[in-house]
């Protein structure tokens, strides 16, 4: 996306992104995603098949003019575009972002909607920006009358659920996990960091972030994306094994309920995929505390596990017969 | 799939019949949500004695979000908040219950294009995420029952599985007005009709439950004189003989609900401790809400009568 120089220089980026399992009974291939991300006539659907079926939507953009959340009250008045995307993965998970950036300062008095037009996902304040308390405002979540980002990703989120495409009959029952981020500006000289990622109630993570002045929003919102899928098969796999009571139920039950993780999400786990190159090296913070992958590689194992316990007997079976 | 809990009048026992039956699902480890859609007088924070649900439903609750002012409505685990002792404790291998309650200030409203696009939203978010979820509707034809009317009958929700409960009390009156809510003139059936529902497939998932039904067999009959007795059974009898000239006879019934004290005076959900420990609700009645519970979802009893 073109962006035109600015006099001021970006400082912080937010967004929010919310991760669901497609509600279709199969998982859609690489044509139907791209009719189904198809969220703008001009722009095309980017549909990557290597290393894994991938299909990120063009932009939208919202005009908002509003209150910037903050967490110590301050009032900051700030009128931009908010960008929104949606990206679907091996056709199955189905992820909504709306995300902007923002510049230290800005005029005090509105310009002509021409002016913000021109500058896509860019919200620009009346004044000076409260940098921190902004950025904790966010992953704090707007209040009424504030700047939502949920609002608006749950906006796409609800459209694209609309799309004639989907017959609404998942393979199974999930919940959604919304992921808020927030990234300021990492200090002269530094690499990006990922310094906080945080578990809160009902499915809400929050990452706080640090990134170099010319790091672009779209890259860390594409970073985030792939944190908050790859949370979100955790958090699925979790709930499905825990719902499954392996040891209290009867084999076969246990192993029932365990199949549409092995159908639809085993083969989904793929770190860094299509994160930027500049940022992939901040999945390895998460890989060492608290371990994704290695959480992962233990409830697929478990699973396989499972398979492998009730499928003996049943070889047994057949041996016997012969 | 959505269970939509319709009645013909108020005070029928259908939103504290069907928070039980919630229960019910959510003890046999379904996740479970219940929407109180009653917008006029939302009593579901009351049934599962959440009052924090009054507190989020201040100015977040359904009707709030579906008239725009809310961008998510409030969800309430009750499992976690319920001020009800046996309920704090979540039963091992039970599912979740949800709650998000009407607004306590919220009255009727009309379905603009708007409040229905949020209701499809709304539906199908949940449908994803739960097993069942219940619907409790304000009495008679209300906005609620034309709402979900139409929602029902768009295409995005064709994939969503729909059963209806409509809860009458044994009377002449309710049996009568239960009959008029469905099939009447300006019934659900035409209702649904008029927006583009199949008439023979919205009749084949409507159900009706008998609420307060004093079973002349029970024991707590059992000390009635003669005369008493004798003309309950005949009373039963015309009842019996009225509900099927209306309509709604046996083979549309997906169960009868006892007369039960506690349902009909605490309006809260019974757990097995009331019929085990303290032994103030019967037995009758925690079976027959099972026994409903269990039929909600068993196609055995909504196939074509």
């Amino acid at each position: 996306m073109r962006v035109l120089a600015l006099s001021a220089p970006l400082v912080l980026a937010c967004g929010e992104v919310r991760t669901c399992l497609l509600p279709s009974f199969q998982a859609l291939d690489g044509r139907a995603a791209a009719q189904l991300l198809r969220l703008r006539a001009d722009e095309l659907v980017r549909v990557s098949e290597r290393p894994n079926l991938y299909a990120l939507s063009p932009d939208v953009l919202t005009g908002v003019d509003c209150r910037l959340p903050t967490s110590n009250g301050t009032k900051v008045r700030a009128v931009g575009t908010v960008a929104a995307r949606a990206a679907l993965t091996e056709g199955r998970v189905l992820q909504a972002t709306a995300y902007f950036s923002a510049p230290a300062g800005g005029p005090d008095t509105r310009r002509p909607w021409g002016h913000y037009l021109v500058r896509p996902g860019l919200v620009e304040p009346f004044g000076k920006l409260p940098e921190q308390a902004t950025a904790e405002g966010v992953l704090r979540g707007g209040g009424r009358g504030e700047l939502d980002l949920g609002m608006i990703s749950e906006g796409l989120l609800a459209q694209l659920l609309r799309h004639p495409l989907l017959d609404h009959k998942a393979p199974f029952k999930s919940r959604r996990t919304h992921l808020r981020w927030a990234a300021r500006r990492a200090p002269e000289g530094e690499g990006p960091s990922l310094e906080r990622f945080t578990l809160a109630e009902n499915g809400l993570r929050t990452v706080s972030l640090r990134l170099p002045e010319n790091t672009p929003a779209a890259a860390a919102a594409g970073l985030c994306e792939d944190l908050a899928l790859h949370d979100w098969l955790l958090t699925t796999v979790v709930h499905m094994l825990d719902n499954s009571r392996l040891g209290a139920a009867d084999g076969p039950s246990a192993v029932l309920a365990l199949r549409p993780a092995v159908d639809h999400l085993l083969h989904l786990w793929m770190p860094r995929a299509h994160v930027d190159h500049t940022l992939g090296h901040l999945w390895d913070v998460l890989e060492r505390e608290p371990g994704f992958t290695r959480q992962w590689q233990t409830l697929v194992q478990r699973i396989r596990d499972q398979l492998a316990v009730q499928a003996v007997p049943l070889l047994h079976k057949a041996l016997s017969t012969r | 799939m959505l269970v939509f809990a319709a009645s013909d009048k108020g005070g029928t026992g259908r939103s504290v019949t069907s928070a039980n039956l919630a229960y019910h699902r959510a003890l046999a480890g379904d996740d479970v949500c219940y929407l109180d859609f009653d917008f006029g007088s939302p009593t579901a924070a009351a049934v599962f004695d959440v009052p924090d649900a009054r507190q989020a439903a201040e100015d977040r609750g359904l009707h709030s979000y579906l008239i725009g002012e809310a961008a998510e409505p409030a969800r309430i685990d009750v499992w976690s908040d319920t001020e009800h002792r046996v309920l704090r404790t979540r039963p091992p291998g039970s599912g979740r219950l949800v709650l998000m309650p009407g607004d306590v200030s919220g009255g009727e409203f009309a379905t603009t294009d708007d409040n229905l696009r949020r209701c499809v939203d709304l539906l199908l978010r949940l449908n994803s995420e739960f097993d069942l979820i219940i619907v409790d509707l304000s009495a008679g034809r209300s906005y609620a029952v034309d709402m979900v009317l139409e929602a029902t009958s768009l295409r995005e929700m064709s994939g969503v599985e729909a059963r209806w409960l409509v809860f009458h009390r044994w009377t002449r009156q309710h049996v009568a007005a239960a009959a008029s809510l469905v099939f009447g003139k300006r019934g659900i059936v035409a209702g649904g009709v008029a927006r583009g529902h199949d008439e023979e497939a919205l009749r084949n998932v409507i159900r009706f439950v008998r609420a307060a039904v004093p079973d002349p067999e029970s024991a707590l009959w059992s000390q009635v004189s003669p005369t008493q007795s004798a003309w309950m059974r005949e009373c039963d009898r015309d009842l019996k003989q009225l509900a099927s000239t209306q309509g709604i006879g046996y083979s549309l019934v997906l169960g009868s609900v006892p007369l039960e004290p506690v349902l009909q005076w605490r309006e809260q959900l019974i757990t097995d401790e009331d019929v085990l420990d303290s032994q103030i609700a019967n037995r009758e009645t925690w079976d027959a809400l099972s026994e409903l519970a269990g039929r909600l979802t068993d196609d055995k009893f909504w196939e074509q009568p």
